[in-house]
């Protein structure tokens, strides 16, 4: 797997574009949550995760996807390594804002099966445009 | 037929993933059952790595087999005993934060699959076999044991 940061202002507010490609598994699914977080460290508040490049999607990519979501609302998303069942005692009954801060781009047609598959295509914007995802939030 | 014996780590789950695309193919499937395979076994290893092992470690054996003309694969491991078809399904209209996402591999498991069926072996092991029909006709070979 391979992580590609650029920051896009052609929507006249910065944007970041996570370019995501290759497999993602669970041996690679935490690199993109510490990404996610290092950006918002670094004050970055949109962040539009590019999927045209994933060859494969595994439902540890999805823990991912959520996280970068949770991070980007200013929430600090579970720990995935102190087990997945840490994500059944999350506690929030307010859905509005969870993702309005990620977008999801083009996601290749292995990576939309997964995301259609498992209810999370209705969760995030999905766009197939670099430019109208920027230009979104 | 093909088997695959490896350490149940994440870093391995390329390669399994690798195998079940190789046997798969070989045993004449078509791409999208191809894929569907593949996602399916690797979900299923996953589940065998982070919450089967844990840290403790182990190693998982994933053998390819047809019958008929579907495709059987059987994942075995020494893992405390744990049946993925008894998993409930997980809500997928739930909001966001109250996803349970850990349930979402054996969803896939199932959903990508024909068939699952979960027994334990003569040794006390997990074994776990996926069942996925091609569109190929294939020789009958009837292997597997119920």
């Amino acid at each position: 797997m391979d992580l590609q940061v650029t920051t896009d202002e052609s929507g006249g507010r910065p944007v970041s574009v996570l370019a995501v490609s290759g497999e993602v598994d669970h041996a690679t699914f935490q690199a993109i949550i510490d990404r996610a977080r290092a950006l918002y460290a670094e004050g970055a508040r949109r962040l539009v995760i590019d999927l045209s490049g994933v060859t494969y999607l595994g439902s540890s990519g999805l823990v991912a996807l959520h996280s970068a979501a949770l991070i980007f609302a200013g929430l600090e998303p579970p720990d995935p390594e102190a087990g997945w069942s840490a994500f059944h005692g999350m506690r929030d009954d307010s859905e509005a804002g969870a993702t309005e801060n990620v977008r999801l781009l083009s996601p290749s047609p292995r990576a939309a099966s997964v995301l259609e598959r498992t209810g999370m295509r209705t969760l995030f914007e999905v766009f197939d445009d670099r430019a109208a995802a920027v230009a979104s939030f | 037929m093909p088997t695959l014996r490896i350490d149940a780590t994440s870093e391995n789950l390329a390669a399994v993933r690798r195998f079940v695309r190789e046997a798969a193919a070989d045993a004449g499937a078509a791409g999208d059952a191809i894929d569907d395979l593949v996602q399916a076994v690797d979900e299923a290893v996953t589940n065998v790595v982070v919450h089967g092992y844990g840290s403790a470690g182990g190693s998982v054996e994933v053998e390819v087999g047809q019958r008929g003309e579907a495709l059987l694969i059987r994942i075995v491991d020494d893992a405390p005993a744990f049946d993925p078809t008894a998993v409930p399904e997980p809500d997928l209209a739930s909001p966001l934060r109250q996803r349970r996402l850990g349930g979402m591999g054996v969803h896939l498991v199932r959903g990508l699959c024909d068939e699952v069926r979960y027994r334990q072996d003569g040794n006390g092991r997990n074994e776990l076999t996926l069942i996925k029909r091609t569109s190929t006709k294939v020789e009958e070979e009837p292997w597997i044991s119920r």
